[in-house]
């Protein structure tokens, strides 16, 4: 097997007293579309927030591509131009036009030329089905065509990972197919995915690996179909019921 | 023949101080015949355009007598309404001389009954002699009639200042009947004196100027000064953080007043000095810094801490997440709350009037003080809200477009009420929570 592009190594959290990761080891290869279950509170996001130092680990060891993000010699920003993440609550910047959210980290972090930030915000937002939308402000957009434009600025930057926190908790159910449909797409397209969801059918239909998490400790793991219709532990088996 | 030469030597002894006597007797009595040298020519106002006494000083010749005058003013000159009145002068006999007026476009003709008797001193005063605008030196002349006939009256000369446009309105607005009645009303007098409006506008017009030129300079230097505290306060560095706060807190905790009193009286004992104008612009822009730091600051912590991490996740840095991101929106959402500030700012540089600076305020009160009027201060107050109420309005309109802009993603209703906050919040200091201020416009200084 190849050396992971993700791995992660006795990962700890706290905030204060309050101890959200315990212990996490992970192993994530190129082209996993990984995506992680568990109740709230078990320190999904967190975990998720760590491997860009969003929030910054209080132990162990995280790599990406070889290169160990929790050293404090590493430069994270360049680290972060190659982890593309898409929030919960989108995040967009609202002062700008669809296509100048997905513009401006191209032109000042990666340098790119004007014309060809444009040509790629263009076709990105193409690709995430809104094409005829490049001129709106985010507050002219709905939820589901917000959170689409925020994937179209992550992937405008060729990142090798892409982080999802909770992409569709936010939006009304109508709009939830749309965004998933794209996460589909970028899945079929080999992308390597860390999924943050409670979106059991697009877990089942999409992910290559499932892992349940409950207070701070990756419970379970396996293919989709293992955790899902076989899960080993008594805590999966209820945290399922009750989703169901 | 000696005696003879010598009698004809006391003849020209006694020629020589007859002729001495005469010339002692003459020269004090220079004024001997109308308009003669020692005549004089007083008037009561050094400008032009108003209702002017004359005041004619003259003598009699021996054997004139003097029937009147007809006095010929400048062009322009208005006598319509001209008076006059005499006195004689004859050794210590003083009498008042009964005068009639006759008055022909700018001359005045005066007949005197009984008529002036030789060797008198003449004083005629002249009332209300409309004077021309005209300034500069300024020719009476005309004639007089004696006994023996018509002469012309030597010309005699005053000099006045020109009236400004706008005193020649005043002056002329003061001789209009419907003005008189207005200003017969007490309130109307003091506060709305239609002349003194009028000679007040353009004297506080270069007061104004001055006021706007202060705060044009002073709120742009404020606004970097603001922007870096702001930085300064939100520093991860303790030290830093206090160096701030102990500026922003002595500057709000202070009156204007009084730090203007510390840099203009205080400065200069310890030996820095600066012009008024540099100096009143720096205090203004180290006032207004701390404010608007305090704006900034909360402007910034309003701003979704979700978009720092999304620019942190693209690879921004901090900097160019401030740059691009954060202080963009910044601005938008603190731009009502300084132009607050800077209305506020305007019309505090009227405290620099007690320094000397001659602002509006200056003006106005130097105005008031000369007229022992107040209408000069209603004319100041109508030149600061020609530039504040422009100011409030835009205010108003910027506010109704942000709630409209930051409300069409969320409910209208609390996101307005959010930035109402924000604006209560900078202003009263309070901790940056949505919900811990107040919609509030009161200066707090």
């Amino acid at each position: 097997m190849a050396d992971p592009i993700v791995r992660i190594q006795n990962l700890k959290k706290a905030f204060g007293d309050n101890v959200v990761l315990k212990d996490i080891d992970m192993d994530v290869q190129k082209g996993e579309v990984v995506v992680i279950l568990g109740p709230s509170g078990s320190g999904k996001s967190t975990m998720l927030r760590c491997i860009n130092r969003l929030e910054e680990p209080t132990g162990g060891h995280i790599w990406f591509e070889d290169i160990e993000i929790t050293s404090p010699k590493t430069n994270i920003n360049e680290i972060r131009e190659r982890i593309g993440m898409v929030f919960q609550s989108f995040n967009l910047f609202p002062h700008l036009t669809a296509k100048d959210n997905v513009m401006l980290a191209q032109r000042r972090v990666l340098k790119r030329s004007k014309d060809e930030a444009e040509r790629i915000a263009e076709e990105q937002l193409r690709k995430v089905g809104l094409g005829d939308r490049i001129d709106y402000f985010p507050a002219q957009l709905s939820g589901g065509q917000q959170q689409r434009v925020a994937i179209a600025r992550a992937l405008a930057m060729d990142p090798h990972v892409m982080l999802f926190d909770e992409v569709t908790s936010a939006l009304d159910p109508e709009l939830v197919r749309g965004v998933l449909d794209v996460m589909k797409q970028l899945a079929a397209g080999g992308m390597t995915m860390l999924v943050v969801t409670h979106e059991m059918g697009f877990a089942r239909e999409v992910a290559t690996r499932a892992v349940f998490m409950e207070g701070g400790v990756i419970v379970e793991q396996g293919t989709p179909q293992e955790v899902f219709d076989h899960p080993k532990s008594e805590r999966t088996q209820d945290f399922l019921g009750h989703i169901r | 023949m000696r005696t003879m030469r010598r009698s004809r030597g006391l003849q020209r002894l006694g020629a020589l101080l007859c002729l001495m006597a005469v010339v002692a007797l003459v020269v004090p009595l220079a004024a001997l015949g109308i308009g003669a040298a020692g005549t004089t020519m007083t008037i009561d106002q050094t400008t032009g355009g108003l209702e002017t006494r004359f005041t004619y000083e003259t003598a009699t010749a021996p054997g004139e007598t003097v029937l009147g005058i007809d006095f010929a003013f400048p062009e322009g000159t208005d006598t319509a309404k001209a008076t006059a009145d005499a006195v004689t002068l004859v050794g210590l006999q003083r009498s008042n001389v009964t005068v009639e007026t006759q008055a022909k476009g700018t001359s005045v003709k005066v007949i005197f009954s009984p008529s002036v008797e030789p060797s008198s001193t003449l004083r005629v005063v002249l009332h209300d002699v409309l004077t021309t605008y005209a300034g500069g030196k300024q020719t009476v002349s005309g004639t007089y009639t004696t006994q023996t006939g018509t002469h012309k009256l030597p010309p005699m000369t005053f000099t006045q200042g020109a009236p400004t446009v706008s005193q020649r309105i005043g002056f002329w607005l003061n001789r209009q009947p419907l003005v008189k009645t207005w200003n017969s009303v007490p309130i109307l007098n003091a506060f709305f004196n239609p002349q003194l409006i009028a000679i007040s506008i353009p004297i506080l017009f270069w007061g104004w100027l001055l006021s706007i030129a202060l705060i044009g300079v002073a709120y742009p230097v404020a606004i970097p000064i603001g922007l870096a505290t702001a930085f300064l306060k939100m520093s991860k560095l303790a030290p830093v953080r206090w160096i701030a706060s102990a500026y922003i807190n002595v500057i709000r905790g202070t009156p204007l007043f009084l730090q203007i009193y510390i840099a203009f009286f205080g400065l200069p004992l310890v030996g820095i000095r600066l012009p008024d104008f540099p100096l009143g612009v720096i205090v203004l822009a180290v006032n207004s810094g701390a404010y608007l730091a305090e704006i900034f600051r909360a402007g910034i912590q309003s701003i979704n801490k979700g978009q720092f991490e999304a620019a942190s996740s693209l690879g921004m840095t901090y900097a160019q997440a401030m740059a691009y991101v954060i202080i963009p929106q910044t601005v938008r959402r603190v731009l009502p709350t300084m132009t607050s500030e800077f209305i506020l700012l305007f019309k505090d540089t009227a405290l620099l009037s007690a320094v000397g600076i001659f602002e509006l305020m200056m003006n106005a009160k130097n105005s008031a003080a000369n007229t022992g009027n107040v209408t000069a201060y209603t004319v100041a107050a109508v030149y600061y809200l020609m530039i504040t109420i422009p100011l409030i309005n835009w205010v108003g309109k910027l506010e109704q477009r942000l709630a409209l802009s930051e409300g069409a993603s969320g409910s209208p209703g609390t996101k307005t009420r959010k930035s109402g906050a924000l604006e209560g919040m900078a202003r009263m200091a309070a901790p940056v929570t949505a919900d811990a201020g107040t919609p509030d416009d009161t200066d707090g200084r």
